[in-house]
């Protein structure tokens, strides 16, 4: 008990200014690279069973992955309720992480929206927001921007602008916004098979198109 | 229940993690997850190229106060008396050894129990991840018995509850896990088979309320033949 007192009565220095203030005079790349790196160290501490490292990604990663959850999930109080079971779940299945197979981001990225559908589906899904700001969904939101920032991204983006419109709609509704088959049918609007088969078919086009 | 096609496979593995499969589609893909090597593989594979995407969404800071509360659920329930890191510590030499003791238990189980009719299957049951067995079930065509292997017990006011799923089926409940960890039963509502996974989950006391799993699934194991 004694050991984990300690590091949660002396806070981390890292204010929110100084982070996300500093964060964006430095050149974008080396700071990325930085992050991410510091991101698998941190998981790995985690397994080891360090508290400290688990509210330092907290204090990384909370505003990114609260974002995506109020994307999902619409409701503040919902995606305070995923962010707060995801990192209970990063906690105890910190084990699962394997840098091998992939990046602490994208680890972490699954377990928040896994936990924001959950929320969602408890509440059978169709929730209105409580938040005015959020309105209405764009319906199609600018890929280019938000993709061209990394290697990654472009890669990404240059394999969804090669599929077919309906389905590159689909696995973005389905991913971005989080909405089920049932849901992407209403918004296009589509039969249901229709959208089972783009999703399908998208998945497949996408997987040979990002395939090294 | 998890496509042998490679095609099928990556499908599935892009679906679960876009978010569009029913719920018990997705709880069944969760509780495979740890056996199935090319299924994570899979999974990971979509994770890591779909996540781009996320940035369309707009960092928000969340509401003040939250990590604390996270620090209070992880200081409250998991060891009630005093969790800490030599507790911890102790607790995996503890399992470290149990594991010994039970892999030596099983192999002399398997060695000397008289054949049941027609084939018997074994299934290690564990946590995600990890290697300490919690529950070992044996059984065929003549039943089924379950027996706890460790300490384990569910949250407070709730319960575990034995799930079988048989490749390509529903999960079927094979009740609710007593105190003591064992459950025997003489007859099942599936035929037990190669690759049929026993899953627990975390349930009402009386059970799941819709007969499919509704809570998360915290051990499991695939049963294989006993030779």
């Amino acid at each position: 008990m004694l050991p984990l007192r300690r590091f949660s009565a002396a806070p981390m220095d890292i204010s929110s200014g100084s982070m996300h203030g500093g964060a964006q005079h430095r050149p974008p790349m080396d700071q990325k690279l930085a992050a991410l790196a510091s991101l698998d160290e941190l998981l790995l501490a985690v397994q080891r069973g360090s508290r400290a490292a688990l509210k330092r990604l907290y204090e990384l990663e909370s505003r990114r992955l609260y974002g995506i959850a109020l994307r999902i999930t619409r409701r503040s109080d919902l995606a305070a309720d995923a962010l707060q079971d995801a990192f209970i779940q990063v906690w105890q299945n910190a084990r699962s992480f394997a840098p091998e197979r992939g990046s602490a981001a994208a680890w972490l990225t699954g377990i928040l929206r896994f936990r924001a559908l959950d929320a969602l589906r408890k509440l059978g899904r169709e929730t209105p927001s409580d938040d005015p700001t959020l309105g209405d969904r764009a319906e199609e939101p600018d890929i280019a921007a938000a993709l061209d920032l990394e290697a990654a991204g472009r890669a990404l983006r240059r394999c969804l602008e090669a599929l077919e419109e309906k389905q590159r709609r689909c696995i973005i509704l389905a991913f971005v916004d989080g909405l089920s088959h049932a849901e992407i049918a209403q918004r296009l609007p589509a039969p249901l098979g229709s959208v089972k088969s783009w999703v399908r078919r998208g998945l497949l086009s996408l997987r040979s198109c990002l395939e090294p | 229940m998890i496509p042998d096609n490679a095609e099928e496979l990556q499908i599935l593995a892009g679906e679960y993690v876009l978010g569009v499969l029913d719920p018990d589609r997705a709880r069944e893909i969760e509780a495979a997850l740890p056996h199935h090597a090319e299924l994570g593989r899979a999974v990971a594979f979509w994770q890591e190229r779909l996540q781009p995407l996320t940035a369309l969404a707009r960092p928000v800071e969340p509401p003040p106060g939250l990590w604390e509360q996270i620090e209070r659920r992880l200081a409250a329930p998991a060891a009630p008396s005093g969790a800490g890191l030599w507790r911890s510590l102790a607790l995996w030499r503890a399992a470290a050894a149990a594991a010994l003791v039970v892999a030596a238990a099983l192999a002399l189980y398997i060695a000397v129990a008289p054949p049941p009719a027609g084939p018997s299957y074994v299934a290690v049951l564990h946590a995600p991840q990890q290697a300490q067995p919690a529950f070992v079930a044996t059984g065929g065509r003549s039943g089924l018995l379950l027996r706890a292997v460790a300490e384990a017990a569910p949250p407070g006011d709730r319960g575990f509850e034995l799930w079988a799923i048989a490749p390509g089926a529903k999960p079927q409940s094979l009740g609710i896990v007593p105190a003591d960890g064992r459950i025997e039963l003489g007859r099942l509502p599936l035929a037990l088979g190669q690759g049929t996974v026993l899953a627990i989950s975390i349930e009402p006391k009386t059970g799941s309320p819709t007969g499919q799993p509704t809570g998360p699934v915290v051990f499991s194991g695939t049963l294989l033949p006993a030779r």
